[in-house]
């Protein structure tokens, strides 16, 4: 396990409460009809990405999903502008055009959220392919992915190619129980999704996907493993869904009481002072003082958001193409 | 001039592209060991050691990893061995390739070109023979090329490489075992994409199509001018954006016009030529727009069928005459 | 906002207004209030009022026409106001309203020349090219015979036309319909003629035809190539006669080809059996039942009232050296094919000899005029005042027609009906000519 300083895990806190605050800041303009469209939130979720992302260096590629807030800002996205870009404005990263669904922000890595389940594989296998075979850089390639994407066949073509020619990519699969309605368990044939690693001869590890330590650890491994030439790390995480598949979900398919049980034994955040490595102390009210201020942030965005212009016509036709 | 073949002018193509960028490479199923089915990438593997990648049958990845490699930094040419197996990856040209820059606020280029050989090559059927062109005029995101002569073939697959936007570039394969002239590389005008060319002028009528069916306009033409029918032949290179100020141009000179082309005629790429014309210069038309393509059917197998799937140049000398 | 003008329902009974006058011109300024027109209907004539201040702009339905209630038939608006798009098209109500003298004038235009004529109101097919050339060119399309594929006109078919008689399509001079017809057809300048009354009327026309002969310059240098004759008495009747009908007459002309091969035939059996007949005695016969069918083309007009007459008179026009007069057969619809030719014979010979009886000449109600031994496809013949109506017969020629999908070779004449469109609409005209057409292409339909 690598060495983490006090000051990495407090950035690891930090970082789980700006996506925390920012996802419920979110939950609550989409149901007062701020934000349009429909957004999908990470909450409960936070350690992976978190985790992971602060194992990749900034010119390092994530390929995100539909539910991709936490992964735009653990890799380092600006917040006022990925604020902006969920409420469809001009000041957006994507300039209004994409919306939570298709938040990107290049200039820190951050390929794309996906709006189509399982888009992200080839992506980023084919940035890691460009990296290793014909740009020759040490650039890694991390897809994001939940167990329903799993089922999808880009998958197994991806993973194929990776570990066939030792791309640098690492499958990062938050395994959350569900595919939007339906449990994992009633469409797929393996136990845990991570056993399809051996098909493809790279390694498979599971993780406890609520203990951004334990990410953090195996997620430097298997970058360094790809950094190294050695091809494709396979990382399952155990999480679960906390939120409804969007927001809005009438969550029909599952007991309330249930998921707040799970949330309440597992969240990220309130178990934060009970997981941290041997060596490093804080205070609760150091990490009340954390989540206040990554709150205050996340209240400077929204004011930054709503203060933003909308597109307007002269940006209809523009990056359709290039020239 | 010398003369070469369409397939050879697209290999020069991809060897002075290689060449001059060297974060040029080119994927697909069968290409280095072999040079292509078809011979088109004959001898590039051993001028490019490790730039020629053979795949495996993976198509999602191939699209989808070239879509990946070029937001990586590289200038992919990805190939689908045939135009038909486009199907397999339609979400990686549909939902990836076509939407990434837009929607992502024109933070990425995507510079890279799928070759898809297509077209009736004698038996080949229902799932190899076809031109599928039409389905992606209608994405916008995508620019469709498909040239019909061997100049053609290898500027266009140039200037598609160099384009900064993907690139379909439609190649018929019965076209690759035809010569041309193409002239030293120094004599060489390059392509601007999204231009069409009069190949022939005329004052009676307008022939407009690309690829395979310029065969057809070219022979009608010739049939044509026989009886003193002067037909203006344009040769639209680009499906998509095309280059609509030419062809109507033509259009309010010849007051007629015949489309051709061998893809499936209901909803065909042609289908939108005749859509601007009518929209936009019907008060210049003297006669019904004439419109020939495929019939609506798979492709038929045995030769007596097959025969009748295609169009003929007598058809349309027949068409155009009748509305003279 | 121009106001609509339209036919009023006065009373619970009317369903259709004649107009009987129009008490403003167009151009002229009218008060609310003011009598604007007088409607005849079966029981009266009532007067009506303006409805609105302003300018009469246009009057769709002339004085004499019928429509049924609420149809528009005129628009007041301001003094340069345009007229509402469509404001020229009858509204559905109307739908079987006459067809506006306006395009009567123009379709009577219709030059002789192959090709598919169109008949008055009807749709004509044409490409957009075509119509986009026929209105920069201010031809009406229904004049210009059609060459292109489906009988379509075509781009040529415009580039080709020399409007007989066209009238300008919009006309910078008010003026009456007639007098623009008179005008265009004398090559006069309506913008040159002085109007007594607002607009320029056939009157006016006169006036100033003979003024400017008056004032004409009579060079000498001329007059030694020239030669001034007097005109002889029938030349004087016939210029009379025929300046009168033109005046008269608002004409349309109809042209319908006839397929003579069972006419052919009839003419060889009866031929057979020793009656020899002309085409002229037949085309008596025939057009003579047709016209006991239609009385509106078997009428004359007199002060407003139509004169139907149930008797044919058929006028047989006969070409002489010096001119040509039209003695008659009188109640040709009754009698026989035998009788029609003895008397046809007899009065072709009475007038080459200058014998024939002044009432031969008088009393006529149709005319019929060949020239097909001249080889003539298509004329418009002028009608032989008063009656309504003159049937021009062409020449037989061989042509290649479609008979159940094939081509064949069949002998086809062109008949040229020449209607007074004051009486005799577009549909009434094609009706009649159709009827000739269906019997003499089927003779034995004479019989029923």
């Amino acid at each position: 396990m690598p060495e983490v300083t006090k000051e990495q895990a407090r950035k690891f806190y930090e970082t789980m409460c700006t996506i925390r605050c920012f996802e419920e800041s979110v939950k609550k303009d989409f149901l007062n009809g701020e934000i349009p469209g429909f957004v999908h939130l990470y909450i409960g979720e936070e350690a992976i990405a978190t985790g992971v992302c602060a194992a990749l260096r900034k010119t390092d590629f994530v390929e995100s999903t539909h539910r991709g807030h936490g992964h735009c800002i653990a890799k380092g996205a600006d917040v006022n502008k990925m604020m902006a870009e969920i409420f469809g404005k001009i000041d957006g990263l994507c300039k209004g055009k994409g919306g939570s669904m298709h938040v990107a922000d290049f200039s820190v890595g951050m390929l794309g959220a996906n709006g189509v389940v399982g888009g992200g594989y080839n992506l980023a296998t084919g940035a890691a392919l460009a990296s290793k075979m014909v740009l020759k850089n040490d650039n890694v390639s991390v897809v994001f992915f939940g167990d329903g994407a799993s089922n999808r066949g880009t998958f197994h073509e991806a993973a194929n190619v990776a570990a066939a020619w030792k791309l640098p990519v690492v499958f990062v699969n938050e395994m959350n129980c569900w595919a939007s309605t339906t449990p994992y368990r009633t469409t797929t044939a393996v136990e845990n999704i991570s056993d399809r690693a051996h098909g493809y001869n790279m390694p498979g590890v599971i993780v406890d996907g609520q203990n951004v330590f334990e990410v953090y650890a195996a997620a430097c491994e298997a970058v360094e493993r790809a950094r190294r030439g050695e091809g494709p790390t396979f990382i399952e995480a155990k999480t679960y869904r906390i939120e409804g598949h969007f927001v809005g979900d009438p969550e029909k398919y599952r007991k309330k009481e249930e998921t707040m049980q799970i949330f309440h034994d597992t969240d990220p955040l309130t178990h934060f002072l009970g997981i941290l490595p041997e060596g490093i102390e804080f205070t609760q009210a150091e990490l009340d003082e954390i989540l206040a201020a990554a709150r205050a942030k996340v209240a400077a965005a929204k004011e930054y958001a709503v203060g933003c212009e909308y597109p307007d016509e002269s940006e209809f036709y523009k990056d359709v193409y290039v020239d | 001039m010398r003369k070469i073949t369409f397939s050879e002018a697209t290999r020069e193509a991809m060897a002075e592209e290689m060449e001059k960028y060297p974060e040029v490479f080119v994927m697909g199923e069968d290409l280095a060991r072999q040079g292509g089915i078809f011979g088109q990438f004959k001898g590039l593997p051993d001028e490019f050691p490790g730039r020629v990648i053979d795949t495996p049958i993976s198509e999602t990845f191939i699209v989808g990893g070239g879509v990946g490699a070029a937001l990586g930094g590289a200038r992919p040419v990805v190939d689908m061995h045939f135009a038909d197996f486009i199907g397999v990856c339609m979400d990686e040209v549909l939902n990836q390739m076509a939407k990434i820059r837009y929607m992502f606020g024109g933070q990425a280029k995507i510079p890279l070109v799928l070759r898809a050989p297509d077209g009736l090559a004698g038996g080949g059927a229902a799932q190899h023979s076809q031109s599928v062109e039409s389905f992606f005029i209608h994405i916008p995101g995508i620019k469709v090329v498909a040239p019909s002569n061997p100049y053609d073939a290898k500027m266009v697959l140039k200037a598609a490489i160099e384009c900064d936007d993907p690139v379909l570039y439609f190649e018929n394969k019965v076209l690759y075992k035809e010569t041309g002239e193409v002239p030293e590389k120094e004599d060489e005008v390059p392509y601007e994409i999204g231009k069409a060319r009069v190949e022939r002028e005329g004052k009676d009528v307008t022939i407009v199509s690309y690829s395979i069916g310029m065969k057809n306009a070219r022979a009608a033409a010739d049939q044509l001018a026989k009886d003193g029918i002067q037909a203006e032949v344009i040769d639209l290179i680009t499906l998509s954006p095309w280059d609509k100020e030419t062809v109507l141009n033509s259009v309010k000179k010849t007051h007629r016009l015949c489309l051709v082309s061998e893809c499936v005629k209901q909803g065909g790429a042609m289908a939108e030529v005749a859509a601007t014309v009518a929209e936009e210069a019907l008060e210049y038309l003297d006669a019904p727009i004439l419109r020939y393509g495929a019939p609506f059917t798979p492709i038929p197998f045995a030769p007596t069928l097959e025969k009748l799937y295609r169009v003929y140049p007598d058809d349309l000398v027949k068409g155009i005459k009748g509305v003279l | 906002m121009a106001t609509e003008v339209l036919m009023p329902k006065l009373g619970l009974t009317m369903t259709e207004g004649t107009i009987d006058e129009w008490k403003k011109n167009v151009g002229d300024t009218v008060k609310k209030g003011e009598i604007l027109f007088s409607v005849e209907t079966d029981k009266l004539t009532n007067d009506v009022e303006a409805e609105a201040d302003g300018v009469l702009l246009k009057i769709l339905v002339p004085a004499g026409e019928t429509v049924a209630c609420k149809t528009l038939i005129g628009w007041l608006g301001a003094e340069g106001e345009a007229v509402p798009d469509g404001a020229g098209a009858a509204p559905a109500a109307a739908a079987e309203a006459p067809a506006a003298p306006a395009a009567a004038v123009s379709a009577a235009a219709a030059p002789a020349a192959a090709g598919t004529a169109h008949a008055a109101g009807a749709y004509v097919p044409a490409t957009p090219y075509a119509k986009k050339l026929a209105k920069e060119k201010g031809f009406d399309l229904a004049a210009i015979p059609a060459t292109g594929y489906k009988g379509v006109v075509v781009a040529r078919d415009v580039l080709g036309f020399t409007p007989a008689a066209a009238a300008p399509a919009a006309p910078a001079v008010k003026a009456s319909p007639l007098a623009e017809k008179v005008a265009a057809d004398l090559g006069i300048d309506l913008k040159d003629v002085k109007a007594a009354h607002g607009r320029v009327l056939a009157e006016d026309l006169l006036r100033y035809i003979a003024e400017t002969r008056e004032k004409a310059p009579d060079s000498e240098a001329t007059a030694e190539r020239e030669e001034v004759k007097p005109m002889s008495g029938m030349r004087k009747a016939i210029a009379k006669n025929m300046q009168n009908s033109h005046m008269t007459s608002p004409t349309v002309t109809f042209n319908l080809g006839i397929d003579m091969t069972e006419m052919k035939r009839y003419r060889e059996q009866l031929k057979a059996k020793e009656i020899k007949v002309s085409y002229t005695d037949l085309l008596v016969k025939f057009v003579s039942k047709a016209l006991t069918e239609f009385p509106l083309l078997n009428c004359s007009v007199e002060d407003n009232k139509i004169i139907y007459k149930h008797y044919v008179n058929m006028g047989v026009a006969v070409a002489l050296d010096n001119g040509l007069v039209v003695p008659n057969i009188t109640d040709a619809d009754k009698k026989s094919l035998t009788e029609i030719s003895a008397e046809v014979k007899e009065l072709a010979k009475q007038a080459r000899e200058g014998k024939l009886p002044p009432e031969k000449l008088r009393g006529g109600t149709f005319t019929i005029t060949n020239l097909g031994m001249y080889g003539i496809e298509s004329f418009s013949p002028i009608i032989n005042q008063p009656e309504v109506a003159i049937l021009g017969v062409n020449t037989m020629e061989d042509k290649v027609v479609v008979r159940n999908g094939e081509m064949c070779i069949r002998p086809i004449m062109n008949l040229s009906l020449t209607a007074d469109h004051r009486v005799v609409d577009g549909s009434v005209a094609a009706q009649f000519l159709q009827r000739v057409k269906s019997l003499m292409e089927n003779p034995a339909l004479i019989l029923a």
